[in-house]
């Protein structure tokens, strides 16, 4: 049907090459790989500032930073983490370019504000660089060097009232998350829309791939989630160029409210990034394990339930923070409501596994490490959901690494396997196999040996956020500070290795090269244009692996 | 596996280990479980030879899918359960009249403590030991956190609003105290050590009231001198003229200021103590790359009144005041060694608050005349008698707790940590020349 | 947009990879969607409100007579008139009657038009006695928003004030920026009983608009 359709060498990525095809586009398969070169590159700034800080923390005592640079460093690393890179992470990546090739659509429902999504990105993600480098002080100050370099230092949380009294820097940075927050919302809002409206003939509900249904859960929480961080951000910058007082005790407003705006969204947005994460992983197993994915439709309600039940549980965030006993109960209690989901999940994907034949290649490494790591983040988890053992490792290491195993250990891991797992199909190439396999090795190995010590330290009550620490620290911070370099070579390893191939390789990946079932292989790799060169339709879901059996369950 | 966490110093610490532990045990074995199988199944199911083998098509196992949402459902009820209960014995209020009340309060960057008496201390607290305590906690300025690892309690300190965690301690010993709210620069050292002592260690403490009664009765310009050192102005400001972070306090009074912004002022009064609360109003010109924090807060008039004084002295007539040293601090830089006994005894009733107490003209004040005192005889509050001779005055400086003249309140703080072998001696004198 | 689908550029957008059907049933759903964000958007300014009304009763009482309600009343009719006009806009168009759409849309954007010089007189009169951040003190003014005379719960009730009325008012001229647009393409006569998409997306979040302003004006104007 397409005008490109006869030629075979054409493809989303040739058919137009200059630079103003890429920067107008409004395909989604090109969207989606100017979000992965951006975020990216925000990823590795971040991890920069982590190295950096690690490095100041190898050793008890004051090393090469101050107090207020070591502040700035992790404030950067969390927001930029957060914000720039992880948020946006899988969905406006491997979300933009693989929805509609999966579910057989030439597009998403609103191709142009896509584009628009990417530039409010842009925007916010220029709000924060402007919060990094801080110039209009530098400048209003008449170039004082004590302007010179004056980022926010309220760590990424902004809590009131440090952050209303903290640096001018605070503004620009909130006002960056106000607005990624937009860039978010609409991605989300375009992915439902596209989801309920351009499912090709016969890709039923329950015919979706459990990665579409992860990134469906995820839109919902961004479009109802975000607004509401958004406007919280947008009082707070109110309290420090009005001097309002909402979140201010001194004039009677209330800073534990802030806390509660805060964590109403924050708390779902780690939904945001794992879940698709989630989706990944249910890809990948059944792919490599020549099976049905082992209960496609718990898998799939437990998606929506983590997303459901994760709107209602932000204050376990706050057990010390002086709210009500009562209200602290009701929330742990129904925080356990996300661990049985959360468990069920892991049960599946490794009954998936069960009389396959399976085959190891990268991405069901980083699938099988995904399995390891996410069971440790879930299993941390459930110490900071019960009230007694949480007021014990609030703000301590503890957390840190529970949440780095989640976000780090699913969502980084969930993205940088289904970079892998469609790498074939974005660029049309074959990776280095044994370098991606040596890349993985150092990843895993590296982010245990930094984050398992990090465990230890919260237990001997070692609190976050410390410059400096009491000498018996030093041993576990050591390791940790080894172990985030091993873990930063083995994420640059992987990349410059999925980078090489993409630009130098020679091998030319198949339409197909793992005989998946699912949709997005039954296309040119890379895909043309628009998508599909002939209408698609499908007859069944896309893990009917194997022979049937009599007992085999049903789908 | 995986013990790690601090010594159990409180009541509700072992409850908490108790249930952690549980997790910890737990946890090992569904990961252990959960990994083992899918590491078994990784190998018994591997492709071989590069080809594919024949798999079942398996969608699923209604039967195993409830048990796996069943099982992990009641293991999380028990669990939540648990922690819901010891987390109330965690923060129940005790009824208990024996409970000690303590107030807390959180500013950048230092806890200070305030005890029922009016006892104030900063960065340290002592507690009896298998008493309930109560720390009501708020914060002078932004969100702190109030950690005991050993107690296994905290509770976040916030303006405006008044928290508290409640802990019963059963070990005597030196235990940490962190800050685990982000609150800003030094976050890290905003750290503070908590004694639990026997009863009667806490009784000497809490009632020794020496080190706020000295500085009370301090002439302004020697509080200044103390504070300089105390509150860290030495960091940035030097006595001898040399230019450090900030400008040096060698004859600053009186000067003309010039401030980077072109204004000039006198260094007065009002200039100094405008200086200390509000130092970015009026920066020297050449010293605004690192601005000076606002001691807004946590410094009195008395003690700001203090700072004034120390620098209107400092107008290089007189050699400026070293760090007082523990040891130098008991002749505070006058020289003692050339008194006669006598006179080194009047010399330590004036300036160690005796004379605030204990009167020279035999009338009642806080504490029994000193007028006629040597060799008297009497009774004491507990039934017994006392002759005053030189081990009865000796002792009663070094423990007054231990023998209370009848009529009188145990009110006295122990000198033992303050005074020496000759300051005693010196005191016996004096008190001999005291006689009727 | 890539050339093989300039050829259906005078056709409804989007129709290069969706019916016209299902275009207008996704904008519609995305559209309910946005409306939902925000009224979260909104949610977390009327729950702040909520909480510290409920704190400072008698101080935001206080606070709210220095509003005006007449003017709050006049806005609220204007809306409310100016959604009934949006409500013909689209019935028009529904109908295929590109001149009537494009008249009733023109007295919406009027209508809104008003309400902005209303809000304007209103926001003028705060400055001139001193209700408004930014203004300098000076002697003539009853108030003065930086003096520490100034109430912290004026300052907090007209801090909502601010947050709300202009956060709404960019709405409206968010809005009047949609319904223009929707009515240039009925001065080009782009309607049809087919096609009227941008009409009813345009109405809706007009709609929304007036709805916003029909809770802002009891919860602010009327605080008694």
């Amino acid at each position: 049907m397409s005008a490109h359709a006869d030629g075979d060498d054409k493809n989303y990525l040739n058919c137009e090459t200059t630079l103003w095809s890429w920067i107008s586009t409004v395909d989604h398969k090109r969207i989606g790989l100017m979000y992965l070169f951006t975020i990216t590159a925000f990823f590795i700034v971040g991890g920069l500032a982590a190295l950096t800080f690690r490095i100041e923390l190898f050793s008890s005592g004051a090393q090469f930073l101050t107090p207020d640079q070591y502040n700035v460093l992790f404030t950067l690393h969390g927001a930029i983490m957060i914000f720039l890179f992880i948020v946006p992470g899988i969905p406006a990546t491997m979300g933009n370019f693989l929805l509609p090739l999966m579910i057989g659509a030439k597009d998403v429902a609103f191709p142009r504000l896509n584009l628009l999504s990417y530039y409010i990105y842009v925007v916010g993600a220029a709000m924060a660089l402007i919060a990094i480098f801080n110039p209009f002080d530098y400048i209003l100050s008449g170039f004082s060097a004590e302007q010179a370099f004056n980022p926010a230092d309220t760590g990424w949380t902004f809590y009131a009232p440090y952050s209303v009294k903290s640096g001018s820097a605070v503004v620009w940075m909130t006002g960056a998350a106000f607005v990624l927050g937009f860039s978010s919302i609409l991605t989300g809002l375009n992915f439902i829309v596209t989801v309920h409206k351009l499912r090709c003939p016969g890709m039923t509900w329950n015919r979706l791939p459990v990665f579409v249904w992860a990134l469906y859960a995820t839109s919902v929480i961004q479009t109802l989630a975000t607004p509401v961080v958004g406007m919280t951000l947008v009082l707070l910058i109110m309290e420090r160029v009005m001097g309002v007082g909402i979140f201010d005790p001194s004039m009677g407003g209330d800073p534990v409210l802030y806390e509660h705006f805060f964590w109403f969204y924050s708390h779902p947005v780690v939904y945001i990034m794992v879940l698709p994460a989630f989706g990944v992983v249910g890809e990948i197993i059944p792919v490599f394990s020549r099976k049905p994915i082992f209960g496609y439709k718990m898998v799939v309600y437990a998606s929506v339930a983590i997303a459901a039940v994760g709107f209602l549980v932000w204050a376990h965030h706050m057990f010390t923070s002086g709210i009500s006993d009562w209200t602290a109960i009701y929330f742990s209690v129904a925080t356990f409501g996300v661990a049985i989901p959360t468990a069920v999940k892991v049960f599946n994907w490794v009954s998936t596994m069960y009389k396959g034949s399976i085959s190891f290649e990268t991405p069901m490494l980083y699938a099988m490490a995904f399995i390891f790591l996410f069971m440790v983040a879930g299993t941390t988890g459930v110490y900071l959901a019960t009230l007694a053992v949480d007021v014990y490792y609030h703000d301590t290491y503890f957390v840190v690494a529970h949440f780095h195993y989640t976000i780090q250990g699913g969502a980084v891991i969930g993205l940088i396997a289904a970079l892998h797992f469609w790498f074939p199909k974005i660029s049309g190439k074959m990776y280095n196999e044994p370098v991606a396999k040596l890349a993985w090795f150092l990843v895993f190995v590296g982010f245990n040996l930094t984050f398992l010590p990090q465990f230890v330290l919260g237990m001997e009550g070692m609190p976050r956020r410390y410059f400096d620490y009491l000498p018996e620290f030093q041993p576990m911070h050591r390791l940790s500070t080894i172990g985030s370099f091993i873990n930063g070579f083995g994420y640059t390893f992987a990349l410059l290795n999925l980078l090489y191939a993409a630009v130098f390789g020679r091998v030319k990946a198949p339409r197909n090269p793992y005989n998946s079932l699912s949709l997005e292989w039954k296309t040119a790799s890379p895909p043309s244009h628009h998508n599909f060169d002939e209408d698609p339709e499908v007859d069944d879901y896309p893990y009917a692996y194997g022979t049937p059996v009599e007992g085999g369950g049903h789908h | 596996m995986f013990r790690y966490l601090p010594e159990q110093a409180s009541e509700v610490a072992p409850k908490v280990d108790w249930l952690h532990h549980w997790i910890t045990d737990l946890s090992v074995f569904f990961t252990v479980a959960i990994c083992g199988a899918m590491l078994y199944f990784a190998v018994r199911y591997r492709k071989r030879d590069g080809v594919d083998h024949e798999t079942p098509r398996i969608e699923g196992n209604n039967f195993l899918e409830i048990v796996w949402t069943v099982v992990p459902t009641i293991i999380c009820v028990f669990v939540a359960y648990y922690g819901v209960v010891i987390y109330r014995d965690m923060v129940e209020v005790s009824e208990d009249p024996d409970q000690v009340v303590i107030n807390g309060r959180g500013r950048q960057w230092a806890w200070d403590f305030q005890y029922q008496n009016g006892k104030v201390t900063t960065n340290e607290f002592v507690v009896p030991v298998n008493r309930p305590i109560r720390v009501v906690l708020t914060s002078t300025d932004v969100l702190h956190s109030f950690f005991l690892p050993a107690m296994r309690v905290k509770k976040d300190v916030v303006p405006g609003m008044y928290t508290y965690v409640s802990f019963t301690p059963v070990k005597e010993g030196e235990y940490h105290t962190f800050c685990t709210e982000y609150c800003g620069k030094d976050h890290s050292y905003m750290l503070a050590s908590l004694k639990v002592v026997s009863q009667a260690e806490y009784d000497r403490w809490v009632n020794d009231r020496s080190a706020e009664l000295m500085k009370a009765s301090m002439s302004p310009a020697k509080l200044g001198a103390k504070l300089y050192y105390e509150k860290g102005c030495n960091a940035c400001h030097s006595l001898d003229g040399s230019k450090v972070v900030g400008p040096t306090f060698l004859k600053l009074f009186g000067t003309e200021r010039v401030f980077s912004d072109g204004s000039k002022a006198t260094a007065d009064e009002n200039y100094i103590k405008n200086s200390i609360l509000n130092p970015q109003s009026q920066i020297v010109e050449g010293y605004d790359a690192i601005p000076m924090p606002s001691f807004d807060g946590q410094i009195n008039d008395n003690e700001i009144t203090g700072i004034i004084e120390f620098l209107r002295g400092l107008d290089g007539s007189a050699p400026a005041p070293e760090q007082p040293e523990a040891d130098e601090e008991k002749g505070q830089g006058e020289d003692l060694s050339a008194l006669s006994p006598v006179e080194r005894g009047k010399w330590v009733y004036e300036n160690k608050l005796c004379i605030t107490c204990h009167s020279l003209d035999g009338s009642k004040l806080v504490g029994p005349s000193f007028k006629g005192l040597y060799g008297r005889e009497g009774e004491l509050n507990d039934g017994s008698t006392y002759v005053a001779n030189d081990e009865y005055i000796q002792k009663s400086i070094m423990d007054p707790a231990s023998q209370i003249v009848k009529g009188y309140q145990p009110l006295m703080p122990p000198y033992a940590q303050q005074l020496g072998d000759e300051d005693v001696q010196g005191v016996i004198e004096y008190l001999k020349t005291l006689k009727e | 947009m890539s050339s093989s689908n300039e050829a259906t550029v005078s056709g409804p957008p989007h129709a290069h990879h969706w019916d016209p059907v299902t275009a207008y049933h996704g904008s519609k759903l995305g559209m309910w969607l946005f409306l939902a964000t925000e009224i979260l958007l909104f949610g977390v300014l009327f729950t702040a409100f909520a909480i510290f009304r409920y704190l400072y009763m008698e101080e935001f009482h206080h606070a709210s007579q220095y509003l005006d309600w007449k003017m709050g009343a006049i806005n609220t009719a204007v809306l409310i008139f100016s959604s009934f006009t949006a409500v013909l806009g689209v019935d028009a168009a529904q109908h295929g009657d590109n001149k009537k759409t494009f008249r009733w849309l023109c007295v919406t954007v009027a209508c809104g038009f008003i309400f902005l010089i209303v809000k304007y007189l209103e926001y003028s009169h705060k400055a001139h006695i001193g209700l408004f951040p930014f203004i300098e003190c000076n002697d003539h003014a009853q108030f003065c928003w930086d003096s520490v005379e100034f109430k912290n719960e004026f300052k907090m009730y007209f801090g909502l004030y601010y947050c709300m009325t202009m956060l709404h008012a960019l709405h409206v001229i968010i809005g009047m920026g949609i319904l223009t647009w929707a009515l240039l393409k009925a001065k080009k006569n782009r309607y049809s009983t087919d096609y009227y998409t941008p009409v009813e997306m345009g109405a809706l979040y007009w709609h929304l608009v007036d709805l916003i302003w029909i809770y802002l004006f009891p919860l602010l104007y009327l605080v008694d």
